[in-house]
C-alpha cells in the first residue's frame, strides 16, 4: 500500500495540500480568489507544455526544444498579424489563421525532433538540444530582436481570458488523457519506454511512435505559444527562455518517469499545481528571483530523486 | 485509479478556491500604505541608485515597501505586478523593460484600481492608464553638448564629434540623440560630427564602435556618450588609441555624458570628464511617490512628469554633489 | 584421492529456486595436472566455474585449495588464491592497447605516474610466453580472435597463477589458431601450470588433458585418466540419462501444406546459405550450440535482423507473399511470432505491469480507429491467461518482474497467442524455468500445432527438441547440416553432428 501511494501521484497531489495549509495560513493574499485566478492562468500554458512533454519523457526522452518552439512561433505569429505591418493585419480571419499557422509550424519543428531521435537515431537530449540553440537563436535573429506588440484583440483574449484557456487546456489534457490511456498509441508508447527492444520484437513500430510522441510535444509548445503571447500581448524571440527547467520539472514532479514507460496526465497536472503553488506563495514572500529559482531546483532535485529511486527499486538490483 | 485520483485533484482546487476570501488580506492596520516597486533589473549603477532613492523616500513617510526584481523577463515582471495586485498594495512603481511589454501590467492595475506609476521608462501610447516620470532627455542631453561645445570653441579650430548612440528603441536614447543633434546645430562652423556609433546599451559594441571611429577619425577631438555606463568601454578604446588625457594635459578629447554615475563623476573630479548631463533620481524618486499617493487621494496627475535634470560640470561639481547620485556611491570596480 | 592435491572440491552442491545444479560434486586437480570438464550445456559446468570463481557460494560441500580451506566469497579471492579464468567471451578492452588490457587492474606506478616502459617490457616478456609477436602498443581492436584470446592468456599469466581455467576458449578460433594456441597450453602445462579445460571438442579435451570429468545434471558420472574414456563412450556418458516422461503425449499431425519457406537466407558472418521449410501443424526443431547462428537465424526471418541475399515467404489468403523486406510490424500482422532467447533483454517490459505486456502486440485486434476496446480486451486476456495457466494469483496490474520465469515466460507466450499466430518462432522456450512450467509450455507447443500452428524450436537441450519435434534440423558455423527425421531421432547423433566430432553421422 505504501508503495503504491509513492509509486502513484498520489504524494504529489497529497504535497499540494499540505502545501497550501503550510504556507496559505501566512503568506498574505495566498488564500485570495484573485491569487486562485492569478495561479491558474500562468499555471495552465504550463501544463498544455508539460503534456507534451509527459508523452516525450514516457518514450524514456527528452524534449528539450519546447522553450525555443514557444518562441518561434510567437514571434512568427505575431508577426503576421501585428497592426504594425503584419500582412494579415486587417483580415477579419487573422486570428485562425495565425493559430493554426503557429501550430503547424509546432507540429513541424516536432517532425523534426522526432525524426533526429527515432531515426537518425540521435540521444533525445542532444538533438533537442541542438534545434533549441538552433530555433532561439533563429528568433532572435529573423527578429533582430524586437518584440512584437499591436496583436489585434481577438488574438490576445484567447490567452488573456481565464475561460478560454482554461477550456483550450482542458480540451488538450483531456484527448492526450484518452490517447495515452484508450489507444494503441499510448499502449505503444508505454512499451517503447519499458524497453524499446521488447516493443520492436513485438510488432511494435517504435521510430513511428517516437516520431509521433515529438509531433505532440511540437504542437502543445505551439498551443502554450497561442495562449502566452497573447497573456503577454507580445510575440517575444525570448518568450519562456527560463521556463524550461518549470516544464520537464512540473513533469517529474507529478510522477511520470525520467526513465520512460511511466507518466500520466493527471500527475503532471498535479506536478505543475505543486510548482506554481511555491512559485506564486514565494512570489507573494517578494523573495528575489535568485532565491526561488534556488528552491524550486531542490523541489525538482528531490523528484528526480524519487524517480531514480522508484526506477532502482523497479529495476531490482541492477 | 484515474478516476479517483482526478476527482481529488478538482476537488482540492474547488476547496481551495472556496476557502479564498474575495476581499482579500485584511490589511492589520487600515492606515498603513503599501506601494510595490518592480524593477526590470538592478545591473546598473543607475537603476540601483534609484530603487535605493523610491526606498527611502517610502521610509521617509513610513510607507510599506514590496520589492520585486524580474531580472529582465516581462513575463515575470507581469506575474509579480498581478502578486502585488493580490497582496492589495495601494501603489505600484514600476521600470518596465521596454514601452510595450509593461502594458498587460498596466492594464492589470487598471482593472484593480491601483495606481501605477512608471519610473523612468515611459510605455507607448496605449489606452492603459499610467503615470511617468521621466528625465527630460533632450533638454539635458543639449544642455550638455553645449557645453561640450562651448569647450571646444575656445581651441579656435574646428573640432571633430563623434556620438555614442543607445539603443534607438529605447526613448530615452532617441532623446539624448536628437539633444546631442540639436546642439550641433548652429555650431557648424566649430564643429563637424564625423562619427554616430552604435552601441544598443552593449558594453562590447560601443567599444568596438569607438575603436573603429578612432581608426577613421584619428583627430577626433569630441566625444558624447548617451550613457555613462558606456564610458569605461570609451576609455579603453581611448587609452588604446592613447588619447585618454586631462583636461589641462595637451591632446585632450573633450567628453561628455549623461546620468552622473559613479564612475563620470570620479573622471570629473579627475579632470578626464568636461560635462554630464544628471538625472536627478532623488527628485524622480519623490515624484514618483508623490505621483502614487496623488493618484491615491484622487487627485488629477500630469501623465508625463520631467525631471529638469541639470549639467555638472568643472566648475559647478562642488554645489551639485549633493544632488548628483553618482557623487554618493562607490563607483563599480 | 591425492592427498597433495592442489584443489580439491569435496560434495559440492548448488540449487537455485529448489532446482538442484550441482549435486555432490567432488573433484581434484594435481598440481601440474590438466583436467578436462566436458559435459552437455546446463550440465552444470559454469556454475561449477562460478563457485570456484567465488561468484556464487555454494549450499553445501568445501573446496580446498593448497592444503587449506578455500572460501572465495569475490571473485578478487580466487585471483589472490592464484585461479585464473578465461571465460568464453573475452574481455578485453578493444578501445586500449595490450598492454593496458593487461595491466589494467595494476598498473605499474611511480607517484602518480605510470612506469610505460616497466609496462611495455613486462607485457613483451608475457606476449613471449604465449608466442604472440605483436607489439604491446597495438590496439587491441586490431587483433584477430585467436590473437585476442592470447592476450587473454597473457593477462592471466601476468597473476602468476597456480590453476588456469579455460571456459570454451576455441569457440571463435580458426584452425591455425587452436593449433598455435594448444602449442602455448602445452609449452605452459610443461612448465608445471595446472588447468581445468572445459570444452564441448572431445578431441580437443583427449589432445590436451590427463584426465577428464564428465558432468551431466549436476553430477559427476566419469572421472579418470583420459586414455580410458573412448570419444564415443565420453558422449554417451554426457546425454546417457534414460529418457524419462518429462513430455506430453504428441497429438498433432504434421502435412505438407507450406506455411513458411526460407530460400537460402544468407548474412556474411552469421548465416550461410539456410533453406528451411515449415508446414501447417508441424514442430521443426533447430539443434546447434551457441554461436551456431541458430538465434541468428530465428531474428533474420522475423525480421529484426537483415540479411544480404535470400527470400522469405509466409503463406496467407491462398498464396506465398515474399516478406523478406518487411518490417516487424508487419511481419506480426501475417502472423508471426518470436519468443526471444532472453527474456529480460527483449522479450517482456520487466517493469511494466502485466496487461501492458500482454496487451501490445496484439493492440491493434481490439482497437476501432486507434481507440482500445478495453473490455474486449480484458476478456481476451483472462482467456489467454487461462490457456497458458498463468498463476491465477497475479493481478493484471502487477509488474512483470515479480513473476517467477515460468510465469514470465507464460507471459511471453500469452501476449503472441492474444493475436492468434501462424507461424512461432522460439528461442529457449524453456530456459530457466522448473520442470512443471516447462512441461506446460510443451503442452502448449503440442496444443498450437493441432490447431494448425508452424512452430520452430530452438534448444540447446536436445532431449527437448526429441520430446516435441516432428523434425530436427542441427546448424553448425551458420550453415544447415544435418535433418533428423522424427524416425531418425537419435541424441548421440544430433550432439555430434552438432559438435561436429570425428565420428560420421548419419544423414
Amino acid at each position: 500500500m505504501v508503495s503504491r501511494f509513492v509509486h502513484s501521484g498520489y504524494l504529489t497531489l497529497l504535497l499540494c495540500g499540505v502545501y497550501c495549509l503550510a504556507v496559505g495560513t501566512w503568506v498574505p493574499g495566498f488564500f485570495t480568489l484573485e491569487n486562485a485566478h492569478n495561479v491558474l492562468l500562468a499555471l495552465l500554458p504550463l501544463l498544455v507544455v508539460a503534456t507534451g512533454q509527459t508523452v516525450v519523457l514516457m518514450t524514456a526522452g527528452i524534449d528539450l526544444s519546447v522553450t525555443s518552439i514557444i518562441a518561434i512561433t510567437s514571434v512568427i505569429g505575431a508577426q503576421l498579424i501585428t497592426s504594425d505591418g503584419g500582412p494579415l493585419a486587417e483580415n477579419w480571419l487573422a486570428t485562425p489563421i495565425a493559430a493554426i499557422a503557429m501550430l503547424c509550424l509546432g507540429v513541424g519543428l516536432g517532425l523534426a525532433n522526432g525524426i533526429c531521435v527515432a531515426v537518425l537515431k540521435m540521444p533525445a537530449f542532444i538533438a533537442t538540444l541542438t534545434s533549441m540553440m538552433f530555433l532561439s537563436g533563429l528568433a532572435i535573429w529573423w527578429t533582430q530582436s524586437e518584440q512584437i506588440y499591436n496583436l489585434p484583440r481577438s488574438f490576445l483574449s484567447i490567452g488573456n481570458q481565464l475561460g478560454s484557456v482554461l477550456l483550450i487546456t482542458i480540451l488538450l489534457t483531456g484527448s492526450v488523457h484518452f490517447l495515452i490511456n484508450r489507444t494503441l498509441f499510448g499502449m505503444r508508447l508505454r512499451a517503447v519506454g519499458h524497453n524499446p527492444l521488447a516493443a520492436r520484437t513485438s510488432g511494435v513500430p517504435v521510430s513511428k511512435t517516437i516520431v509521433w510522441a515529438y509531433v505532440l510535444s511540437g504542437f502543445t509548445a505551439a498551443l502554450a505559444s497561442v495562449l502566452i503571447t497573447g497573456q503577454l500581448e507580445t510575440g517575444s524571440p525570448v518568450q519562456w527562455e527560463n521556463n524550461l527547467l518549470d516544464i520537464v520539472g512540473a513533469t517529474v514532479i507529478g510522477g511520470t518517469s525520467l526513465y520512460g514507460g511511466r507518466g500520466s496526465v493527471i500527475w503532471t497536472a498535479s506536478g505543475v499545481l505543486l510548482l506554481s503553488l511555491i512559485d506564486s506563495s514565494l512570489n507573494l514572500l517578494s523573495l528575489s528571483h535568485f532565491t526561488i529559482m534556488m528552491i524550486k531546483g531542490a523541489v525538482i532535485l528531490l523528484a528526480a530523486l524519487l524517480d531514480t529511486l522508484r526506477y532502482r527499486v523497479n529495476e531490482g538490483n541492477h | 485509479m484515474i478516476r479517483p485520483y482526478a476527482t481529488t485533484l478538482i476537488l482540492m482546487f474547488t476547496v481551495y478556491c472556496l476557502g479564498c476570501n474575495s476581499k482579500g488580506p485584511s490589511a492589520s492596520d487600515p492606515n498603513q500604505i503599501t506601494v510595490g516597486v518592480a524593477f526590470e533589473t538592478l545591473q546598473t549603477e543607475y537603476w540601483v541608485a534609484g530603487f535605493d532613492a523610491i526606498k527611502s523616500e517610502l521610509a521617509s513617510r513610513d510607507i510599506a515597501v514590496l520589492e520585486a526584481i524580474a531580472d529582465g523577463d516581462p513575463n515575470r515582471q507581469l506575474q509579480q505586478v498581478k502578486n502585488f495586485i493580490t497582496r492589495r498594495v495601494n501603489g505600484i512603481i514600476l521600470v518596465p523593460k521596454d514601452a510595450k511589454s509593461c502594458i498587460p501590467a498596466i492594464r492589470a492595475a487598471n482593472a484593480a484600481n491601483i495606481p501605477i506609476v512608471l519610473f523612468n521608462r515611459p510605455a507607448s501610447e496605449t489606452d492603459a492608464k499610467s503615470v511617468a516620470v521621466q528625465a527630460n532627455n533632450f533638454e539635458i542631453s543639449k544642455e550638455t553638448v553645449s557645453f561640450l561645445i562651448e569647450q571646444a570653441r575656445k581651441s579656435g579650430t574646428k573640432t571633430k564629434a563623434m556620438i555614442v548612440l543607445g539603443d534607438l528603441g529605447d526613448i530615452n536614447a532617441v532623446g539624448r540623440r536628437d539633444g546631442f543633434e540639436a546642439a550641433v546645430q548652429g555650431n557648424e562652423e566649430f564643429i563637424e560630427v564625423v562619427a554616430r556609433v552604435p552601441s544598443e546599451w552593449n558594453q562590447e559594441k560601443a567599444q568596438a564602435g569607438v575603436v573603429n571611429a578612432l581608426q577613421a577619425n584619428p583627430d577626433i577631438g569630441l566625444i558624447f556618450t548617451s550613457s555613462d555606463f558606456l564610458l569605461p568601454s570609451i576609455i579603453s578604446a581611448l587609452k588604446a588609441a592613447n588619447k585618454y588625457h586631462k583636461f589641462n594635459e595637451p591632446g585632450h578629447v573633450i567628453m561628455g555624458g549623461f546620468d552622473g554615475d559613479a564612475t563620470a563623476y570620479q573622471m570629473l573630479r579627475d579632470g578626464y570628464l568636461d560635462a554630464t548631463g544628471v538625472q536627478d533620481v532623488y527628485f524622480e524618486a519623490k515624484a514618483s511617490v508623490q505621483a502614487v499617493l496623488d493618484m491615491r487621494d484622487g487627485k488629477d496627475v500630469e501623465p508625463l512628469i520631467q525631471d529638469p535634470g541639470f549639467v555638472i560640470h568643472r566648475d559647478n561639481m562642488e554645489e551639485k554633489a549633493a544632488s548628483t547620485w553618482g557623487a554618493n556611491v562607490q563607483p563599480a570596480n | 584421492m591425492q592427498t597433495n592435491s592442489l584443489l580439491e572440491l569435496s560434495q559440492i552442491s548448488k540449487g537455485f529456486f529448489g532446482i538442484p545444479v550441482l549435486e555432490q560434486v567432488t573433484l581434484s586437480v594435481a598440481p601440474g595436472q590438466s583436467l578436462g570438464l566436458v559435459g552437455e550445456n546446463g550440465a552444470g559446468k559454469s556454475t561449477l566455474m562460478n563457485i570456484l570463481g567465488g561468484n556464487i557460494q555454494p549450499d553445501s560441500g568445501s573446496m580446498n585449495w593448497t592444503g587449506s580451506a578455500y572460501r572465495p566469497h569475490w571473485p578478487r579471492d580466487a585471483e589472490a588464491a592464484g585461479i585464473a579464468f578465461i571465460h568464453q567471451e573475452l574481455n578485453l578492452f578493444p578501445n586500449l592497447n595490450v598492454a593496458e588490457n593487461i595491466f589494467l587492474a595494476d598498473f605499474p606506478c611511480r607517484g602518480f605516474w605510470i612506469r610505460r616502459l616497466e609496462m611495455f617490457r613486462r607485457t613483451k616478456e608475457l606476449l613471449g610466453q604465449v608466442g604472440l609477436a605483436v607489439s604491446p602498443q597495438t590496439p587491441v581492436v586490431n587483433l584477430t580472435a585467436g590473437e585476442k584470446q592470447l592476450v587473454e592468456i597473457a593477462k592471466a599469466l601476468h597473476r602468476q597463477p597456480k590453476l588456469l581455467i579455460l571456459d570454451e576458449p576455441t569457440t571463435s578460433l580458426s584452425e591455425r589458431e587452436i593449433v598455435h594456441l594448444f602449442k602455448v597450453l602445452r609449452a605452459l602445462q610443461q612448465q608445471g601450470m595446472a588447468m581445468i579445460y572445459i570444452s564441448h571438442v572431445l578431441q580437443h579435451v583427449q589432445q590436451l588433458c590427463s584426465t577428464v570429468a564428465v558432468l551431466r545434471d549436476g553430477s559427476i558420472v566419469g572421472h579418470g585418466p583420459v586414455e580410458h574414456f573412448s570419444p564415443g563412450q565420453l558422449v554417451a556418458l554426457m546425454v546417457g540419462r534414460e529418457l524419462e516422461q518429462h513430455f506430453p503425449r504428441i497429438e498433432h499431425q504434421p502435412t505438407d501444406r507450406l506455411l513458411l519457406r526460407a530460400e537460402a537466407l544468407s548474412q556474411p558472418g552469421v548465416i550461410e546459405n539456410v533453406s528451411l521449410a515449415v508446414h501447417e501443424h508441424e514442430v521443426i526443431g533447430i539443434a546447434g550450440l551457441m554461436g551456431s547462428g541458430r538465434t541468428e537465424m530465428a531474428r533474420i526471418l522475423f525480421g529484426l535482423d537483415s540479411c544480404s541475399s535470400g527470400r522469405v515467404s509466409v503463406y496467407r489468403a491462398g498464396e506465398m507473399i515474399e516478406i523478406t523486406k518487411l518490417p516487424v510490424s508487419k511481419r506480426v500482422q501475417v502472423g508471426m511470432a518470436l519468443l526471444t532467447e532472453s527474456r529480460r533483454d527483449d522479450g517482456l517490459c520487466m517493469s511494466a505491469s502485466i496487461d501492458e505486456n500482454l496487451g501490445v502486440v496484439a493492440g491493434a485486434r481490439f482497437t476501432v480507429r486507434g481507440v482500445l476496446n478495453k473490455s474486449l480486451l480484458r476478456s481476451s486476456i483472462n482467456r489467454t491467461r487461462e490457456a497458458v495457466r498463468l498463476t491465477p494469483t497475479a493481478s493484471g496490474r502487477q509488474a512483470v518482474r515479480t513473476l517467477s520465469g515460468g510465469n514470465q515466460q507464460k507471459v511471453v507466450l500469452a501476449k503472441w497467442l492474444l493475436n492468434e499466430p501462424r507461424i512461432l518462432i522460439l528461442d529457449e522456450p524453456t530456459r530457466g524455468i522448473d520442470v512443471g512450467a516447462k512441461f506446460e509450455i510443451y503442452r502448449l507447443i503440442d496444443e498450437l500445432a493441432c490447431k494448425g500452428a508452424g512452430i520452430i524450436i530452438i534448444s540447446s537441450e536436445i532431449e527437448e527438441l526429441i520430446g516435441t519435434c516432428d523434425r530436427i534440423i542441427v546448424m553448425r558455423k551458420g550453415e544447415i547440416t544435418n535433418s533428423f527425421d522424427r524416425s531418425h531421432f537419435d541424441r548421440e547423433a544430433i550432439l555430434n553432428a552438432a559438435l561436429h566430432s570425428i565420428e560420421q553421422v548419419p544423414a
